[in-house]
């Protein structure tokens, strides 16, 4: 199964851990990633607001470098998946739009037609390898690690793209976590918000709202978060010594990447999956991994 | 938890709870004569100390929440204040939380088990009944209303829908705080200067209307503290008009914000700058140019992250471009398209 693969900004950076592990993981499910180097960035949330036309330009540009390879896309951001998906969307519903941006792609011999389909990683492990596959493929059960999933909001909302009228009712992520042996918690802040989108130029906001969701995980008895979204992860993690200042308690929540957490029950190591360069330690994961816990 | 659904793809996935999640759908739960448990938070107001009651009701065919709050006042407990008037999804004062979720009290189907708690971020008048003063105030800060910067053209004046397309959704707004409610960073207090998505819906009926004076609306905007919207689409899920605030308002009036008061849209420009130059985000590049040598006061955290080597400081000062540089130029150039 090959996806042309997308690791957007954030893996290639802070998260550049997410980058290592996915292809990792993806060489123990099976899936042949390649690559779009020549890939932008798809703006964030602040292209889309200041420069739609260029927004669309960079989104479907990417749209047609994996329609190029005749390739599905395979994402591993929220924000990325979201923009996208918004930009595949107008693209296919305003002729006038795509007339546009086509244009501007023509100039580097690309075009788009609208086939591309858009995949986040989640979502491949739910559709493409499936649970019934990925049961037999768990070669070492993380059992009895409590974790509690944080979405984060562009895999779940708005609800005109994804159709959940409530977005808690979403539960990919602790069905995954249960197929890997995990027991996953129920707590508030599973489909809330981290506040990363205006964290660059101001923090506070962020370090408020995901102190809070990292209290509840802990009060639902978590041992570690988990996060299809590397900018969840972020502030989950790399603002999580902030965190602890502003709330004056000890927090210690590890957090780890989806694929890390797939990468363990698949059997790679906790070294193989880069899990000890996030903030906050992640040793109590690494103990179930090697059945120590 | 209980984890049985089944994951379908986005497209497929679409309009597929929603199908399942209608009037008719949560009524098949309840059969008539079945009761249902109702705990409401009740309150004699701001710093009162509230208590949950409950309530056994009756089902009876097609109930909605209202109709639950009807019988609870009319048998039960005849003090329970609750605002409602026109019971139809049109007057916008019946709004409440069920479950954890801001609802239409007029337009939701009851659940077997509710919890009814009154709307978050505005003051509790007593029991459901909140004080909506402080939206209303916000709102006539921001002087939602038109006035054109030259003369009445005569009717009809030339308006395409394409030019009211977002304006005319901000229409659909019927002010019944769900939004307000839900938003978080309204739940944050005054921890910053946001206006909250229901302030700015309003603020879009005129705004965003091609005739309105691009002088008034760049006032207007800038008391909003627009850039602090967060993104989450909380109040685009729970709006019971349907309105997609977030892309249809919140970011058309940025982009306004944008062309009218730049300094308003440093953030979003600095982003841009750098996908233009390096054709991918540098984080170090970004809080740097937003927020200046500053940024290096949090010593801790810039030690922390180059231990663990998530930020190279290298790539940031020596603005190394990646492989998808020279695509971003193309497209971005060095001013906005």
């Amino acid at each position: 199964m090959k996806f042309a693969y997308y690791p957007g900004c954030s893996a290639r950076s802070t998260c550049a851990e997410l980058n290592v592990a996915t292809h990792r993981v993806a060489q123990k499910l099976g899936l042949d990633l390649l690559q779009l180097e020549s890939a932008t960035c798809t703006g964030a949330r602040e292209l889309r607001a200041i420069d739609p036309a260029a927004f669309y330009a960079l989104n479907v540009r990417i749209l047609a470098l994996a329609e190029r390879e005749a390739l599905p896309l395979m994402t591993i951001c929220n924000t990325c998946t979201l923009n996208v998906l918004d930009a595949h969307a107008a693209f296919v519903t305003d002729a006038d739009l795509a007339k546009g941006v086509n244009a501007r792609l023509a100039e580097e011999g690309l075009h788009y037609s609208g086939r591309t389909k858009i995949s986040h990683f989640l979502w491949v492990l739910h559709e493409d390898i499936g649970q019934d596959r990925l049961r037999k493929l768990v070669t070492n059960p993380l059992t009895g690690l409590t974790v509690a999933a944080f979405y984060g909001c562009h895999i779940t909302r708005p609800p005109g793209r994804y159709g959940f009228v409530d977005s808690r009712n979403n539960i990919a992520l602790e069905t995954l976590a249960e197929i890997l042996g995990c027991r996953p918690i129920d707590y508030t802040g599973r489909t809330e918000c981290c506040g990363f989108h205006t964290a660059a130029s101001d923090e506070r906001v962020a370090i408020k709202l995901t102190g809070q969701h990292i209290l509840a995980a802990k009060a639902g008895g978590a041992q570690a978060m988990v996060t299809p979204c590397p900018l969840c992860h972020t502030v989950l993690d790399g603002f999580q010594r902030e965190i602890e200042d502003d709330l004056e308690q000890k927090l210690d929540m590890p957090v780890l990447h989806l694929p890390q957490l797939v990468g363990l029950a698949l059997g790679l190591t906790p070294e193989e999956l880069n899990i000890d360069r996030h903030m906050i330690p992640t040793d109590v994961v690494g103990a179930y991994a090697a059945g120590m816990a | 938890m209980a984890v049985t659904a089944t994951i379908l793809s986005p497209a497929s996935r679409q309009g597929q709870i929603e199908r399942a999640d209608t009037l008719v759908q949560r009524n098949a739960l309840l059969t008539p004569g079945d009761t249902i448990t109702v705990r409401i938070k009740r309150s004699a107001g701001v710093g009162a100390e509230g208590r949950e009651q409950e309530f056994a009701v009756p089902y009876q065919k097609w109930m909605r929440v209202l109709d639950a709050l009807n019988w609870i006042a009319e048998n039960d407990a005849t003090d329970l204040a609750y605002r409602w008037f026109c019971g139809s999804k049109m007057c916008g004062t019946c709004a409440v939380r069920m479950n954890g979720r801001e609802v239409l009290a007029c337009w939701e189907a009851v659940e077997p088990q509710m919890t009814i708690e009154p709307l978050r971020n505005l003051p509790v008048v007593r029991d459901l009944v909140v004080d909506r003063s402080p939206y209303e105030n916000k709102v006539a800060s921001l002087e939602p209303w038109l006035r054109r910067p030259g003369d009445y053209a005569g009717f009809p004046e030339p308006l395409s829908h394409k030019q009211m397309k977002n304006a005319s959704k901000a229409l659909d707004c019927i002010s019944c705080m769900c939004c307000y409610s839900a938003c978080p960073v309204i739940r944050l207090g005054g921890l910053t200067d946001f206006a909250g998505p229901a302030p700015l819906v309003q603020l879009g009926q005129t705004a965003l209307d091609p005739r309105n004076d691009p002088q008034r609306i760049a006032a207007s905007l800038e008391r909003t503290g627009i850039f602090n919207c967060v993104s989450c689409y909380k109040c685009e899920e729970v709006c019971p008009a349907g309105i997609p605030i977030v892309s249809q308002i919140i970011e058309p009036l940025k982009a306004k914000a944008a062309a009218l008061v730049p300094a308003m849209a440093h953030h979003a420009f600095a982003v841009r700058a750098i996908v233009a130059a390096r054709g991918r985000v540098d984080p170090g590049a970004l809080v740097l140019r937003v927020q200046g040598w500053r940024a290096l006061l949090r010593l801790r955290r810039i030690v922390r992250l180059l231990v663990r080597g998530k930020i190279s400081p290298l790539r940031t000062v020596l603005a190394i471009k990646t492989a998808a540089a020279a695509p971003a130029r193309r497209i971005l150039g060095r001013g906005p398209s």
